[in-house]
């Protein structure tokens, strides 16, 4: 869940639109005091409009769904907490840079598929529209196409017009 | 805006804990605001993180997980 409430941070939507807490059944005060807080918390951030994140929340799904991301969450405590054949283990602090840096990898990559998807353009545009740099843009542009997820189509001029190809 | 805005929160609760403790908030009448629409699930465990964001496509303000 911290995965997510990083991620939810990085798309702009923030991790005050989600929490988790631990009520016990015995605890009928403290859960009416968790949903109090939370719902006025809510009430202040104001109505949530899916259609304005679009664009940020279909890749922060692609991202949860990644396998990279996937892999490295289920793994989260066979590698801070066990070790392997080679007596190594991982830091939890270390995992935590691991995993903030996947996050960040895979979301800007997702987002890049995501604006493609919307017809041909330009590095150029797709880097105005997701505010990232074009060289990172190109990078990803050229990791999508060795997947088979985007192709050219079509020319500005002589500067290439990219497109998501359907999985 | 005339009319207050009124929040529509997803949770999760789970089946042995929260959903219990919800379960008990009502018995004992205790006050809590009605934004809140519960799923019940048999573990907190079983709340994947694409559900949150689901909920918040769906048109949910924020989801609350508890258990």
């Amino acid at each position: 869940m911290e995965a997510v409430e990083y991620l939810l941070d990085l798309a702009g939507i923030g991790r005050k639109r989600m929490k988790l807490c631990w009520v016990s059944a015995a605890e009928g005060q403290l859960f009416v005091d968790y949903v109090t807080q939370f719902s006025e918390q809510t009430q202040e951030l104001g109505p949530f409009s899916p259609d304005e994140f679009k664009v940020p929340l279909a890749a922060v799904e692609q991202t949860l769904d990644s396998p990279r991301i996937r892999w490295l969450l289920g793994m989260s405590r066979q590698l801070t907490e066990r070790e392997n054949v080679y007596h190594e283990k991982v830091d939890p602090e270390e995992y935590k840079g691991l995993l903030h840096e996947a996050i960040e990898e895979e979301y800007e990559k997702a987002m890049v598929l995501e604006v493609i998807k919307e017809g041909p353009q330009l590095v150029r545009e797709i880097s105005g529209r997701i505010g990232l740099p074009k060289p990172r843009v190109s990078f990803w542009i050229s990791q999508l196409r060795n997947t088979g997820q985007a192709a050219i189509e079509g020319y500005d001029k002589t500067t290439p017009k990219f497109v998501a190809l359907a999985a | 805006m005339s009319e207050a805005f009124e929040p529509k929160i997803l949770a999760f609760l789970c089946n042995w804990c929260a959903y219990a403790g919800a379960d008990l908030a009502g018995v004992s009448r205790l006050q809590y605001p009605p934004a809140i629409r519960v799923v019940r699930v048999m573990c907190s465990g079983r709340v994947d993180p694409l559900f949150v964001v689901k909920g918040l496509k769906n048109g949910f303000d924020s989801v609350f997980v508890s258990g």
